[in-house]
């Protein structure tokens, strides 16, 4: 407990010293947040090679607008919600070239994710049969609206409560729900119009 | 229940436990039965999603960016201290552009503004001439000066 309460002290001392420009120290958050930033871009995107690029940018984004930073939710939070709106306009930017991934899937694998459908707890799947099913929804997800996607990733991959999801995106618990229900309820419609085209 | 119902729950619920009454549904309905096998491909999906390693920073990866902010900083002061500068210098040449323009254009004082203004913008200062510049005085008793010339 009183590690925890020292290092908390720590942080805000680092975050006061970058307030004033020091750049040094802001070093020690990156490295202290780095790894949770770099998850959010990497489930949000999806995009292995464009996931430091946009950490980078994140964190520059974070340097530029520290001195608005008022301690009223914790820097994590703060830092997050940067990376989540950036991650928002990069992607509004790249859904111009959006492509249907339906179709690159070969007939033999998609029969073989329906398979594993049926099975109430898809337990025991081999390396290859998760590739399979992390790929085909992994597209599912590429498919879906750009707020959508950030709403169940936030959700799903990066298993943050309603109410986190609230502060991040500066909504209501209320609002996050309705939307993760509707985001939801879009992705089965989705998937239900791609199997009535296959069949 | 409807299928309306059974497939909110099931979005909602994922590939979470339904109740007796739903699963009766949904054994019965081949539409439902369609969507309940979706939400668990889905949920099933997710979790190997979330289950993938996250690529991990490069080595140094916070020691170069504190490089570029300092880098970016030391630009970004430079910057503003030429832009300042240089704005500063684009006014005072204005400034003393205007206050030439202005010197030449006005004479020094009251009679002889017209004719001095006439004469710099190359009119006639006989027109002007003909004019009384001061109330009561002689249009011949003449306060015009060309430059270059005495006055007679």
């Amino acid at each position: 407990m009183a590690r925890l309460e020292s290092e908390v002290i720590r942080e805000i001392e680092c975050i006061q010293r970058v307030q004033q420009g020091d750049a040094e120290a802001f070093g020690h958050l990156v490295e202290r947040y780095q790894q949770r930033i770099f998850s959010i871009v990497f489930h949000l995107v999806r995009r292995r090679d464009e996931v430091e690029d946009l950490a980078q940018e994140v964190f520059f984004k974070a340097f530029r607008a520290i001195r608005s930073y008022n301690f009223q939710s914790s820097f994590a939070t703060w830092l997050s919600r940067i990376a989540v709106n950036h991650c928002y306009d990069y992607l509004r930017k790249v859904r111009a070239s959006r492509i249907s991934y339906y179709s690159e899937m070969a007939e033999e694998s998609a029969r073989e994710v329906e398979r594993k459908a049926e099975s109430p707890q898809p337990q025991g799947l081999d390396h290859g049969e998760k590739v399979t099913l992390r790929d085909f929804v992994g597209k599912l997800l590429a498919r879906a609206p750009v707020g959508d996607r950030m709403i169940l990733t936030l959700k799903e991959l990066e298993d943050y409560s309603v109410e986190e999801i609230a502060d991040l995106l500066n909504l209501k618990a209320s609002t996050v729900k309705v939307r993760l229900h509707r985001a939801r309820k879009r992705m089965l419609e989705d998937l239900e119009r791609w199997r009535q085209e296959g069949e | 229940m409807d299928c309306k119902e059974i497939r909110d729950l099931v979005s909602d619920l994922g590939a979470g436990e339904l109740s007796p009454e739903a699963r009766e549904h949904v054994s019965k309905c081949a539409g439902c039965g369609g969507v309940l096998r979706g939400a668990r491909l889905v949920q099933a999906g997710f979790r190997a999603l979330a289950e993938e390693a996250v690529p991990e920073a490069s080595f140094g990866f916070a020691a170069r960016l504190v490089r570029r902010l300092e880098e970016w900083e030391e630009k970004g002061a430079r910057s503003e201290f030429f832009e300042t500068v240089g704005r500063r210098f684009v006014y005072a040449t204005l400034a003393l552009t205007l206050a030439l323009l202005l010197s030449l254009v006005l004479p020094t004082s009251g009679p002889v503004r017209g004719v001095g203004g006439a004469d710099f913008l190359g009119l006639q200062a006989d027109s002007q001439s003909s004019q009384p510049d001061v109330i009561g005085a002689d249009p011949g008793d003449s306060h015009d000066w060309i430059p270059g010339r005495l006055p007679d």
